[in-house]
């Protein structure tokens, strides 16, 4: 089992960010996310509001993973439910994999809030638990994965960089001077 | 974006429209009032349970809360 965590903080307020993450994809840095769709979604009494997505995802594992692995499966889907509370300023994804559950489990959940210090940055905690089951090397694989979840995460908050700069470029006026 | 049902990205592309600007201009700013996307939804969401079962993709144990459904525990 490994344990990964990060934290990242994002030059916006906190709902221009949350904007951005509910229309994460498609973007240029994560190809691998090939399809998303919402299962359902709804406001609970405390008026927040829940969704559950389902993603499918290519792994792009090297192909003597896939070998270790034993699958030439390169499609996997995960299921995502997402919280936003817009009076606690809190927006929670957790998504663990459905597919392959018998060789790996992803856990992963990310967690957006203004910055306690700063309430014009956002603060991104993201954290997995990544099991390998049943493999020799598992705690290799293991390791692998985790590096691979960090440079996924980089590419994840450059996604919403990329969002928030390409919707603010839609709003400026004709004759905006600074 | 892509559905995960090839056949309903149009139904999904419509859903998301109505549901972005929903969330930015009425949900973010404490705006309660009424979901404009109920219809297009459940248009959306049938093509995607359809797909999902002829894929036989595993998702079944999904709490579905719906904005209508009776949720006392």
């Amino acid at each position: 089992m490994k344990i990964w965590s990060t934290e990242h903080v994002f030059s916006y307020p906190w709902e221009t960010v949350i904007k951005a993450a509910m229309r994460k994809y498609p973007n240029p840095m994560n190809p691998n996310v090939v399809g998303v769709d919402v299962l359902d979604r709804g406001l609970d009494e405390k008026g927040r509001l829940h969704s559950h997505r389902l993603l499918s995802t290519e792994w792009g594992l090297p192909g003597i993973v896939r070998a270790i692995l034993g699958t030439s499966h390169t499609q996997t889907y995960v299921k995502e439910h997402s919280i936003v509370d817009p009076e606690e300023k809190k927006m929670e994804l957790c998504s663990t994999n459905i597919t392959l559950t018998n060789l790996i489990s992803v856990d992963e959940r990310l967690l957006y809030r203004p910055h306690p210090d700063n309430p014009d940055v956002t603060v991104l905690t993201q954290e997995a638990i990544i099991t390998v089951k049943g493999v020799s090397l598992s705690s290799y694989l293991e390791g692998m994965m985790a590096r691979r979840m960090s440079a996924n995460a980089r590419k994840g908050w450059d996604a919403i960089e990329w969002i928030i700069q390409n919707s603010e470029r839609e709003n400026v006026p004709l004759c905006d001077i600074y | 974006m892509n559905s995960v049902g090839e056949a309903c990205t149009d139904l999904k592309r419509e859903y998301d429209q109505c549901f972005n600007r929903w969330f930015a201009e009425k949900f973010l700013k404490g705006d309660r009032s009424g979901d404009p996307c109920t219809e297009t939804f459940r248009k959306y969401q049938r093509c995607v349970q359809k797909a999902i079962k002829e894929k036989d993709i595993p998702i079944d144990g999904v709490e579905f809360m719906g904005p209508n459904k009776d949720n006392s525990t």
